[in-house]
Parts: C-alpha cells; sequence; structure tokens
C-alpha cells in the first residue's frame, strides 16, 4: 500500500496491498478500494462505497456523498464500482437513496470525463464513454458500451441503450434506442462583426467598418463562401484584420458556421 | 468546534463553537460562520464572507472568491449567506463588485446542487432549489421558491421569478415570469445506427445491416412503433442485436426518442 502522508484515511477502511492513495486524498470509514487502483490527489471518499481493481481516480472527485435528493434522511446506503474504470477530475458519484436496492452502481472499464455527474441509484453498465460535463439525475441506466456526448443533461429514470451514441449538448426526456445515433440538432447562428468586443480591445473604427463589410459580403448577399471570398479581395479593403478573416476562411478544414 | 487538524483556519475568522470544519479546508481572515454550519473537506471559504446558521459546504465548494468581472479592482466585497442552505460539491460563489452593491446576497433553506455557479452581485432568495451545473451570470435575482433545472445558464441582469420552473438546459436571456412553466424546446433527433460505434466496438457487418434495416422499419417507414415492432419481428432478422432493440423499446417507461 502505498499512502502519502497527507492522506487522511479511516483505520476503518479496507484498502488492498496495491492501492495507491496521493496527497490530501480523504478516505472514510466505510469505504473499500480494490487492488491496484489508485487515487492520485485531493480526492474525498465517503459512504460506503466499494471500488474495485484497477481504477484510475484523478484529482478533486467527490465519491459516495449523500444523494441530491430531499427525501433521504440519512439512511446507510451504498456506491459500488467495479474495475478498470477512469475517473477524471471534478467527477461526483452520489449514493443512493433508499428506493430499489439502494446502491448507486457503475460496472467495469468506464470512461468518466472530467466533470461528470452521476446522481444516486443511477446503474452504469460496462465500457461506456461519458464525455465532459455530463450530468445524469437519479436512476438512470447506461447500457454497455453506450457513448454519451458532452454536457447532455438526462432526465430521471431514463435509460441509455447499450451501444448507442447521443450527441453532444443533448436534453434527454426518454430512453435513447440502443444501437442508435441520436443528438439534439445544434443551430449556429453568425450575427455579424463582433462589435462591442472589437472596440474593447481596441480596434479602430476604420477597421471595424472593413469588417462589417466583409461580414455583409460573407452572410448577407446572395453569395456563396467562394464568391464572397473573391468578392472581399476585389474591394480590397485597407483593413489588415480583413485578411486575417479571409485567410482563416481559405484554410478552414471542418468549413466555417456561416 | 470540531476542527480537523489539516483544516487551515485564520485565527482572525469568527467561527461559532458548534461549526464543523472537515479536513484540508480553508477558512478566510475575514469569514464568519454561524452556529451548526458544516465546512466538509477541501472546501474553501475565503473573503469578506458571513455565512449563517445551520448550511451545509460540501467538499470542493469555493465561497467567497473575486469575481469573473473584468471591471474588479480588488475593492472590499461582500458574499452574505443566510441559514439552513445546502451548498454542494464544486459549487462556487463569487464576492460583489462596486458596481452592484458590492455584496452577492443567498438568503435561507436554499438548495445548490453540485457545480452551481453564482457570480458576483446575485441575489438568491429563499427556498430556491438550483440543479446541476447552472451557471448565473453576475447581477442575477432569483427569487422566492423558483425552481431551476440543471445545465441552465443565465444571462446578467435576468430575473428569475418566484415560484417559477426553468426547464433543464435553458439559455435564459431575458426575465422568466414569476409562477410560470419556462422552458427552451428540446428537439431530439434520432438518425439511425451508430454505425461507427458499432464497427469500432467490432460488431459484425450482418449486424450493422440487420439493425440498418431495423431502424429503417422504426423511423422511416409510415408505421408507428407498435406496427414498426411486429415487421421487425416478421422479418425474423438473424443478428440478436435486433432482438436486444426490440427487448429495448418494448420495455421503455417513459418512451423513445425516435
Amino acid at each position: 500500500m502505498n499512502v502519502h502522508p497527507t492522506a487522511v484515511v479511516h483505520p476503518g477502511a479496507r484498502l488492498a496491498d496495491s492501492v495507491t492513495v496521493g496527497p490530501y486524498t480523504v478516505i472514510g470509514e466505510h469505504v473499500e478500494l480494490g487492488e491496484g487502483t489508485e487515487v492520485i490527489s485531493h480526492t474525498v471518499i465517503e459512504g460506503r462505497t466499494r471500488i474495485g481493481k484497477n481504477n484510475r481516480i484523478f484529482p478533486y472527485v467527490s465519491i459516495g456523498f449523500p444523494p441530491q435528493d430531499v427525501k433521504y434522511r440519512g439512511e446507510d446506503t451504498r456506491v459500488e464500482i467495479g474495475d478498470g474504470n477512469t475517473i477524471r477530475e471534478f467527477v461526483s458519484i452520489h449514493r443512493a437513496n433508499t428506493s430499489g436496492e439502494g446502491v448507486t452502481r457503475i460496472g467495469n472499464h468506464n470512461w468518466l470525463m472530467a466533470y461528470v455527474h452521476i446522481a444516486h441509484n443511477c446503474t452504469l453498465g460496462d465500457h461506456i464513454i461519458i464525455a465532459n460535463g455530463a450530468s445524469l439525475a437519479g436512476h438512470i441506466e447506461i447500457h454497455d458500451h453506450a457513448t454519451v456526448g458532452a454536457y447532455c443533461g438526462i432526465h430521471q429514470f431514463c435509460r441509455i441503450g447499450a451501444y448507442s451514441f447521443l450527441g453532444a449538448f443533448s436534453a434527454v426526456n426518454q430512453d435513447i434506442l440502443p444501437y442508435s445515433k441520436t443528438t439534439a440538432p445544434r443551430p449556429l447562428g453568425v450575427y455579424g462583426t463582433n462589435k462591442i468586443g472589437l472596440e474593447r480591445r481596441g480596434l479602430p473604427p476604420e477597421d471595424i467598418k472593413d469588417l462589417e463589410g466583409a461580414f455583409r459580403l460573407l452572410t448577407r448577399s446572395k453569395l456563396n463562401t467562394t464568391q464572397a471570398l473573391e468578392a472581399i479581395e476585389a474591394k480590397g479593403f485597407h483593413s489588415p484584420h480583413v485578411k486575417v478573416l479571409v485567410e482563416f476562411i481559405k484554410s478552414t478544414e471542418r468549413g466555417v458556421a456561416k | 468546534m470540531n476542527v480537523h487538524p489539516t483544516a487551515i483556519i485564520h485565527p482572525h475568522a469568527q467561527v461559532a463553537g458548534s461549526v464543523t470544519v472537515g479536513a484540508y479546508s480553508r477558512i478566510g481572515e475575514h469569514v464568519e460562520l454561524g452556529e451548526g454550519t458544516e465546512v466538509m473537506a477541501h472546501a474553501v471559504v475565503e473573503g469578506h464572507t458571513r455565512i449563517g446558521k445551520n448550511n451545509q459546504i460540501f467538499p470542493f465548494a469555493s465561497v467567497g472568491g473575486i469575481p469573473h468581472d473584468l471591471k474588479y479592482r480588488g475593492e472590499v466585497a461582500y458574499v452574505e449567506i443566510g441559514d439552513g442552505n445546502i451548498i454542494r460539491e464544486f459549487v462556487t460563489i463569487h464576492c460583489g463588485t462596486a458596481l452592484g452593491e458590492s455584496v452577492t446576497r443567498i438568503g435561507h433553506h436554499n438548495f445548490l446542487m453540485a457545480y452551481v455557479h453564482i457570480a458576483h452581485d446575485c441575489t438568491v432568495g429563499n427556498h430556491v432549489i438550483m440543479a446541476n451545473a447552472i451557471s448565473l451570470a453576475g447581477h442575477v435575482e432569483i427569487q422566492d421558491y423558483a425552481f431551476v433545472g440543471p445545465l441552465c445558464a443565465i444571462h446578467q441582469f435576468c430575473r428569475i421569478g418566484a415560484y417559477s420552473f426553468l426547464g433543464a438546459c435553458t439559455v435564459a436571456t431575458r426575465d422568466v415570469l414569476p409562477y410560470s412553466k419556462t422552458s427552451a424546446p428540446r428537439p431530439l433527433g434520432m438518425y439511425g445506427t451508430n454505425r461507427k460505434g458499432l464497427e469500432s466496438r467490432g460488431l459484425s457487418k450482418e449486424d450493422i445491416k440487420d439493425l440498418d434495416a431495423a431502424f429503417r422499419l422504426l423511423s422511416r417507414s409510415k408505421l408507428n412503433t407498435t406496427q414498426a415492432l411486429e415487421a421487425m419481428e416478421a422479418r425474423e432478422f438473424k443478428s440478436p442485436h435486433v432482438q436486444k432493440l426490440v427487448e429495448f423499446i418494448r420495455t421503455s417507461p417513459r418512451g423513445v426518442a425516435k
């Protein structure tokens, strides 16, 4: 066992021999950590929390705290996490309320990216990827091999089916079909020049006027992008910032939002 | 006072007798904490911050930090928090600025869930519930008994009216009416098979072909879901994954996104 001298580990906690506990970690009385699991630093784990083998828990993670449920009255509920999971910074995993089996459960070989939230009574299978900032409400099921995109918000009791792909920034109110590609549409509008921002950053009025002329050709004329670029170059705008704009568009790999 | 030996409390901080302070917390010089308040491990309370009675401040919360305001010049500004509030992990509450009344104010019996951000000069009333990862910009007012859903973003100077319900994932750029149910629409599109995901997870070409056809019946034919399920079973697809898809739909408590 490799426990940093600044780590605060309750004597009642059960840590396997090959566990590593880094600086400023706080581990509570009823916590179990399996072989090969590493808690890097500054993480707090409490409650009846059993974590299996070969997990990697990054700094500033919170596991095992009470559910965000106004009905919860301090009952002795649990968190169970399997083997081989990667849990990144600022992830929070809350223990269950008393409904169902009273457990929040995460399987094996899952990847929870930074800021992900797993609420009370959620059940996650194996080989799941959850990207940054996604928030699961209570009692959600995520089935094996699903991918949940960044900043998704998932309503309580929903199920995310096996092998599904849920696009980023989707607000989910119903079940997501297994094997599917499902996403919220993500419209993006360009509303011309960032006038206020440019003024604050000291661009002279002539530059802003040129840029406004260039944007009008880009977005308000009947020209497609290629034609608009030709028209912009033909107009011979003085501002060097127009050239930066043109270069940017010419060198784009994914296309530009217009 | 129940203070963990690793907690760092400035000698001038005014901490009531029944306050609990957890491991590695930090309480700054101009902080006041009222009776029965609990500050858990790794929470930071700094600045000119007065916190009342019976509050719970969870790990990694940061209360009293300087604002995200480029106009802030280091002036003395305050955070005032009342009684009986729950402040969960990773919540950030920043102090006021001279452009406001130099105070960020939170009333009584509020529930701030994990990752909530309360910016400079905000005012939160009483009995407010703020779900995960809401971001308030500066000078926002949340009135009594409002509920703000997870992942909302509130534009500066907006007001969220009393007893309102603001749906998850809403970007609010104007005031939200008191007593109202207000939400951004949240369309979700299901775009057939998660082809790339299935290939990279080793499903066979035949499996994917069968699933493609099943999804076409589900979403591209003129059949409703019940009829589509019957058609899928009549086709007798070989892939066991199609059966899993059918089972999932049949057992869905909330309906599926289609």
